[in-house]
């Protein structure tokens, strides 16, 4: 891996989110609307803990999304302005440029949990206490690694495809359905619970809300040692698939000259 | 046929094989019935957690089934402007005689055969999958309120599509407005759950009264029962289109003037 290609590839990513201000919408709108939705659900029944847990969840799915559309647009849209081949030229390998970008895209996830949890505060005057607020920070930044691994395999995976977008509005709702960050996944049915398992975040998620939420129980039943050691396990699993996938299709597009066919 | 009619069968013909061209039908299928089946289930997932006893899940499906128009018109038909813009097709377009706005009414017609396709899903899934009873439905208050809901929702997404004239994106300002639909125009509990100014907000919004009608022709009302929420889309629509009328044509002369229809 290529330290100096990481770093730039996490400031090119920096001017572009500034750039093209549209990722505020997974980052900023979309949780603020599933934490809302939660709340008004609940009508005037809302107390600390519930607030807490809608906050959680609405900020996890913006960290989702984020990293979802994120991900999936990272190369199409060099893909589409013509300037993958530039990148394919560099010595540095892809998978150190991605690397860069979901970085950033990870960080700006950090940046919209705090945000939604603060509109939470200040708009239902909560008390939103965090029961161990150490192991809740060290939790979160796990569950942003997790992120990010699966952003690493999204963005390798759709560098071939122009239907980037497409595919990740596909995937978007059925994600949010099995990562257990609004609803358990215990409420699904047994079929559905089966791919929550192989969701890295998912795991991660358990962990963060059992960290925030006082008696909070773990939706997958196994302590927390499980839920990190599950979630380093899936995380590795999938930069080690991300990376073998860069490795084959950067290959293939400089045998058949393909990084500008659109 | 006359000029605007032709200028409106050929944009939107070619609409139509471009879309197709990018992405294959087949994905376009598939976006349409994945996205349309999992936002009623994650919402009816949710309120059926929640468990509050005024939000039952036919209440929340038939709110998303109505919904799901507005993420293929509003959405789509707002962005066509900024596509072209950023696809760098604008210059060639703005080329030719015709007005803008009818240009892009022709390239929105893909946008309302989606929305079409995705309502009429939507409520096949709230019938088979979440067991709503359509047995005391009105289809024709059911039809003149979905067809009603489509066309004033496009009105809005060409009115935001015509500040995608000018704007870099008008993806963000159609992705608010969406999202903020989502929440004000009683999808997903009851609009009177809203602090009171909001509730004006949400009587702006076409979603609010499709969705009103939507459920009322579920359990049976006739067109002119609710003749209110149909009027108010239509008065509504007609609004929205008119000002999009004026929004491009302010935004064209805007452009042509400027020299900017490559301004990125």
């Amino acid at each position: 891996m290529n330290h100096r290609a990481v770093v730039a590839g996490f400031k090119q990513q920096k001017i572009q989110f500034f750039s093209d201000p549209q990722w505020i919408i997974p980052s900023l709108v979309s949780p603020f609307l599933f934490t809302m939705v939660m709340l008004f659900l609940y009508g005037d029944d809302v107390d600390g803990p519930i607030v807490l847990q809608a906050v959680l969840g609405g900020g996890v799915l913006g960290m989702w999304a984020n990293t979802l559309f994120a991900s999936s647009f990272t190369i199409s849209y060099d893909r589409m302005n013509g300037t993958l081949e530039s990148i394919m030229v560099a010595p540095s390998s892809i998978y150190s440029i991605l690397i860069g970008r979901s970085l950033w895209s990870t960080a700006i996830g950090l940046v919209n949990a705090v945000v939604v949890f603060v509109i939470a505060e200040v708009m239902f005057d909560a008390d939103l206490t965090l029961a161990n607020p150490v192991l809740f920070f060290v939790m979160l930044i796990l569950t942003l690694f997790s992120l990010a691994s699966v952003g690493m395999l999204i963005a390798t995976a759709f560098i071939r495809t122009r239907m980037g977008r497409v595919l990740s509005t596909i995937a978007e709702y059925p994600i949010y359905v099995l990562s257990g960050a609004l609803v358990p996944i215990t409420v699904l049915p047994e079929g559905l619970r089966v791919f929550s398992y192989v969701l890295a975040p998912a795991w991660g998620i358990d962990a963060v809300k059992r960290a925030a939420i006082d008696g909070c129980e773990s939706m997958f039943g196994v302590s927390m040692a499980v839920d990190v050691a599950l979630l380093l396990a899936l995380s590795s699993l999938l930069l080690a698939v991300a990376y073998v996938v860069t490795r084959r299709v950067e290959r293939r597009m400089l045998e058949t000259g393909s990084a500008t066919r659109y | 046929m006359t000029g605007t009619a032709t200028i409106i069968w050929a944009t939107a013909k070619n609409t139509f094989i471009s879309r197709f061209t990018v992405t294959p039908p087949i994905f376009w299928a598939l976006q349409i019935v994945v996205t349309s089946f999992f936002t009623m289930y994650f919402f009816s997932l949710l309120a059926e957690y929640v468990g509050n006893p005024d939000v039952t899940v036919a209440f929340v499906v038939i709110g998303n089934a109505v919904q799901s128009i507005a993420a293929t018109t509003l959405y789509s038909v707002s962005e066509i402007p900024s596509v072209e813009k950023h696809t760098g097709t604008l210059s060639s377009l703005m080329q030719s005689p015709a007005p803008m706005f009818t240009v892009f009414l022709g390239m929105s017609l893909f946008s309302i055969f989606s929305g079409a396709v995705a309502v009429t899903l939507s409520l096949g899934y709230a019938a088979f999958f979440f067991h709503v009873s359509f047995a005391g439905c009105n289809f024709l208050s059911m039809a003149l309120t979905l067809t009603l809901t489509c066309l004033s929702l496009t009105g809005l997404g060409m009115l935001i599509g015509g500040a995608g004239l000018h704007l870099r994106t008008s993806a963000i300002i159609a992705n608010v407005v969406a999202y903020i639909g989502l929440l004000i125009s009683g999808v997903n509990f009851p609009v009177s759950y809203l602090p009171g100014w909001v509730q004006a907000a949400s009587a702006c919004m076409p979603l609010t009264y499709g969705v009103e009608a939507a459920r009322a022709a579920v359990e049976g009302a006739s067109p002119a029962e609710i003749l209110h929420p149909l009027g108010m889309m239509v008065v509504l629509g007609l609004a929205f289109a008119v000002l999009a009328w004026f929004a491009f044509r302010f935004f064209e002369r805007l452009l042509r003037h400027g020299g900017k229809t490559d301004a990125f």
